[in-house]
């Protein structure tokens, strides 16, 4: 099946073929088209490697009104000299002779100690037989002729004399056929095909967000293995985000510079009087403080889902369960390449049979196995809430280095007796953003919330 | 989390024949992540319950539990004589009633000790210590001090030379002209009367939980300590002590007792904390196997004491581990004394099967109609600005939920609407082709106690022929093929939309939300130079639960 060709692809090869290296202007007459259809036709074939484009360009130079009076009449010094040659003047006499040269020919003359002057009159010292730039304005007068063959230091002596030389850049082309091209035979029939081969220009596939992907992907994983979703509120009182996760009030992650506070809000149902007793007496016993019901009623946005998860337990005393919450959650940062102020995190639990540390490593190894990471270890942590704790550390090839995951553990007694939970809870989670990254290889994490339409059209989809 | 810094061959020199790899191998094992690790020095982040992990003396003596070399509870040995006495006033029942001290004798101090003991100090202050509110500590050297010593109160018209200062400063100086005194003299709060401590010949040995004076500052030449721990809680302040007091056995330096007498004041006793346990307990949380033997064995390699008694394993607990409370915490202990690695994680069958939210569902769903309809996916903060949720939209802000002391201008308020932020997103993207359609589904936020939380959803379209009978197409048709829901129109008015081409949208009878062009104003703010049509509803209620 041979090519396709447009008319003018045609036309312009043909010619091509009877003279083979040929200017835009002589294709013109030599195809009968347009100067712009053998602008674009050049360009197709070009981008089709058929076409070689040579472009060149040259300088010539020519005589200005000044250079070309001096081509004439001789130049203004050449002319002074002469007038001198017999015998000295006076000044006025060569003013009314020379005119307006008079000046620039003095000049020069004296400059190079051609002539002497008294009071009012010029004597001449020296004639000589040639003077810088009359060769060059010579050659120039009689022929145009390119720049490069000149005596560049005869040449400088006038160039920069006004209006004595004039420079024009001319610029060439050159178009031939490439080897594949010259063997292309042309058919004059006509035909409906179409270039089918040719380049074509993208569309944009609207699409889910990246990220929502991930979160997708994530959710599908844990439903699998068995999990419910649950849904909870982001913003939510101290005593849910913290108290009931035996955080002491007086703990630093507690302050204004790490968590949100909302303005003025303080809930006013915050839990059952028996979780509310039980859970204040357990920190005074614990932690030796006064406990304050007011900071337990302060609306926090929420620094974690744990909140939500031990909300559910602590309202529906499962004995067999597995439960997970995925949302946004807040911390009080500055905004980095490696930290934002809300971004989701996952939190799951387990209760029931097999409730124990293996387990939740194997559920955890199960998770990464899904998402394509094989190369997983788990090592000692801390967290206030559970104990023991553990973190995954992962292998990226990308980054040759372990990265630390998800957090897991089994929940305090201190955390799970007051709210009236006697079974072992298990607990893990951790940031998607950070799985997300990893997935679309990128080192920014605030790429995710820029909507930039370039990124969102042309990220892949599956990685 | 706080970072220290190790030396490798100092730490050989305290745990024994050990190799550098078989160090840096076991420092994730005791909880401690390696940060960076060069040639003989090696970073580690260890978690703030751990205080004692924050010096090479404490990490030296749990990496010889976990390697065998030494195991057990680190015993404090104390020599007991009556030469050292901490008189307590009463006066200071009222503003920090509790003093305890020790002294440590025949040491060798380096500056690497010294950093080491003020990194633990600091450490100490900000966890248990509760940036020094519930107890502070005292570093002196003993030699230039004399006893007994009596911990009174002063006005703060009291003068001293305070640490690292050449002249002699008032109490209320010190408190308003160093950082110190500025960053802690709210603990004293308005009392006219402050904490002291004096010796036999009324030198000002310590204002606590500020500073201490300048004449018992520790230098290299130091070789005799008096460590006091003042505070409000009198377990808490000997918790204190006994950290400091077990690194510096550790160090070498030789305990003696000091004596306390006064209102509510004992002597520290440094008693072991029993906990009796179960190895079934240990088993069950684990998933494991093991016997009691293997048990103690794992417990002792945590730093710890452990004996059967009959079924159950009676665990003794030092003091300077006070991040044990419970049973839960010696399971832990006894997972690290017998490696984490050791551990084989199992698959066991889900005894529950798995459910996606209904709301996520619905979520998706519509999703994947709005893609079907060429809108693409955006995702913005819940947390954003007031200039984008009202001053660019022409919005009232008058029922803006906004956040306390945020680090970030651009996150300061939460949201009540989604589309101020797809409006901002088309203003970033006005270089990027048209059209640009957007949508977004998420949360908004709105006054209430508990604060109301419901589901939006916005779509935007933009571009030269964008109109409102596009966008109530689209969502006419996503709400009619998603959900079977019918929609009503009816003429409305809104800052952000053009007069004449806003309408309310309703369902039965009922507003679930706006939709219209966006007017002239909002696109002229935001500098977008395209026609822009959008809309929001409410999914609570009308999808969603």
């Amino acid at each position: 099946m041979s090519q396709v060709f447009h008319e003018i692809e045609k036309k312009i090869i043909t010619a091509l073929k009877n003279n083979p290296q040929q200017t835009p202007e002589k294709l013109e007459k030599s195809t009968n088209l347009s100067p712009d259809q053998i602008r674009r036709g050049i360009e197709w074939l070009k981008l089709k490697e058929l076409a070689i484009v040579i472009e060149s360009q040259s300088i010539t130079i020519s005589l200005g009104k000044n250079g070309l009076d001096s081509f004439y009449n001789g130049l203004p010094e050449r002319r002074l000299l002469n007038l001198l040659k017999n015998e000295s003047k006076k000044f006025k006499v060569l003013q009314n002779e020379l005119g307006s040269i008079f000046g620039p020919a003095m000049g020069i003359a004296r400059k190079n100690n051609w002539i002497d002057t008294s009071e009012d009159e010029i004597f001449l010292k020296n004639y000589p037989s040639e003077i810088p730039g009359e060769k060059t304005l010579k050659q120039i007068g009689e022929n145009k002729i390119l720049k490069n063959i000149i005596d560049k230091n005869d040449l400088f002596a006038i160039f920069k004399r006004p209006d004595f030389i004039l420079e024009n850049i001319i610029k060439n082309k050159e178009i031939s056929l490439t080897e594949i091209a010259k063997s292309i035979e042309i058919t004059t029939e006509s035909t409906n095909a179409i270039n089918v081969e040719s380049k074509v220009p993208d569309v944009f596939v609207a699409r889910t967000h990246p990220l929502k992907d991930t979160i997708d992907e994530i959710r599908e994983i844990f439903v699998t293995l068995g999990f419910t979703e649950i849904i909870g509120s982001m913003t939510q009182p101290s005593f849910w985000n913290f108290d009931a996760l035996f955080t002491p009030q007086d703990h630093p992650a507690r302050e204004l510079q790490d968590t949100f506070y909302l303005d003025g809000f303080s809930t006013k149902k915050i839990g059952t009087l028996d979780q509310i007793k039980k859970i204040s007496e357990s920190h005074k016993k614990n932690w030796r403080y006064s406990w304050n019901i007011d900071e337990a009623k302060k609306t926090v946005l929420r620094t974690h889902t744990t909140c939500v998860t031990i909300k559910h337990l602590a309202e529906n005393k499962l004995d067999e369960a597995r439960v997970f919450s995925l949302g946004r959650v807040f911390r009080n940062e500055k905004v980095s390449y490696k930290h934002l102020v809300e971004f989701n995190q996952i939190e799951g639990i387990v209760v029931g049979k097999n409730a124990n540390l293996r387990n939740l490593m194997g559920i955890q190894r199960e998770f990464y196995k899904r998402i394509g990471i094989t190369k997983i270890k788990f090592w000692p942590t801390f967290f206030p809430y559970t104990e023991p704790s553990l973190q995954t550390m992962v292998y990226n090839d990308k980054l040759g280095k372990w990265i630390e995951l998800f957090g897991m553990g089994v929940f305090r007694q201190e955390v799970t007796k007051p709210l009236g939970i006697t079974k072992p809870v298990l607990a893990w989670g951790g940031g998607i953003e950070r799985i997300a990254m990893l997935k679309y290889g990128l080192d920014d994490v605030r790429e995710f919330y820029n909507n930039n339409l370039n990124w969102l059209r042309n990220t892949t989809k599956c990685q | 989390m706080p970072v220290v810094e190790l030396s490798y061959s100092r730490l050989q020199k305290l745990i024994g024949k050990v190799s550098k790899k078989q160090i840096t191998e076991s420092l994730p094992f005791l909880g401690l992540d390696i940060e960076s690790d060069n040639e003989d020095l090696v970073r580690v982040e260890y978690s703030p319950n751990r205080p004692d992990y924050c010096t090479d003396f404490g990490i030296a003596l749990g990496l010889q539990g976990l390697f065998g070399i030494k195991t057990g509870a680190i015993k404090l040995n104390i020599k007991k004589t009556n030469d050292y006495i901490i008189r307590v006033e009463p006066s200071v029942t009222k503003i920090r009633p509790f003093v305890t001290g020790i002294i440590a004798k025949n040491g060798r101090i380096d500056d690497d000790i010294i950093k080491q003991l003020m990194a633990l100090q600091e450490d100490l202050h900000l966890g248990i210590g509760r940036k020094r509110k519930k107890s502070s500590i005292g570093i002196h050297d003993l030699d230039k001090m004399s006893f007994p010593l009596t911990y009174t109160t002063t006005k703060r018209t009291h003068k001293f030379t305070p640490l690292n200062l050449e002249k002699e400063l008032t109490i209320s100086e010190i408190l308003e002209n160093t950082d110190v005194g500025r960053n802690y003299g709210k603990i004293l709060g308005n009392s006219d009367i402050v904490p002291l401590i004096l010796d036999s010949k009324k030198q000002t040995i310590s204002f606590p939980p500020i500073i201490n004076s300048a004449i018992t500052t520790v230098t290299t030449n130091t070789r005799n300590l008096f460590v006091e721990v003042t505070g409000i809680s009198k377990d808490d302040a000997e918790n204190m002590l006994s950290v400091v007091a077990t690194i510096l056995q550790t160090a070498g330096f030789v305990l003696v007792s000091a004596k306390i007498l006064g209102v509510k004041n004992t002597s520290p006793k440094f008693e072991l904390k029993k906990i009796s346990i179960n190895s079934n307990l240990i088993n069950e949380i684990l998933g494991s196997n093991l016997s009691n033997s293997q048990i103690i064995l794992s417990l002792k390699k945590s730093r710890l004491d452990a004996v059967l008694k009959g079924k159950n394993i009676i665990c003794s607990i030092p003091s300077y581990r006070f991040d044990i409370f419970g049973l839960m915490d010696l399971v832990e202990e006894v997972a690290l004394g017998y490696g984490i690695q050791n551990f084989e994680p199992i698959l066991s069958p889900s005894q529950t099967l798995g459910q996606s939210n209904t709301t996520s569902i619905k979520i998706k769903s519509l999703s994947l109609i709005m893609i079907g309809l060429g809108y693409t996916e955006a995702l913005n903060s819940s947390l954003t600005s007031k200039r984008v949720l009202y001053d660019m939209t022409n919005r009232q802000s008058t029922d803006m939920i906004s956040v306390l002391d945020s680090k970030s201008q651009e996150h300061t308020i939460l949201r009540d609407s989604i589309l101020p932020e797809l409006l901002e997103n088309l203003s970033r993207n006005i270089h990027a082709s048209y059209p640009q359609k957007l949508f977004e589904t998420g949360i908004v936020f709105s006054k209430g106690n508990p604060i109301n939380e419901i589901t939006n959803f916005a779509g935007i379209s933009s571009h030269q022929d964008a109109s409102f009978t596009e966008i109530k197409s689209i969502l006419q048709s996503t709400l009619k093929i998603g959900f079977n829901l019918e929609i009503e129109t009816k003429t409305s008015s809104h800052p952000t939309f053009e007069e004449g081409r806003t309408a309310s949208i309703l369902h039965h009878g009922k507003i679930i939300g706006i939709i219209g062009e966006i007017n002239t104003k909002t696109i002229e703010n935001y500098k977008i130079r395209v026609p822009v049509v959008g809309f929001e509803i409410y999914l609570s209620d009308l999808i969603i639960d």
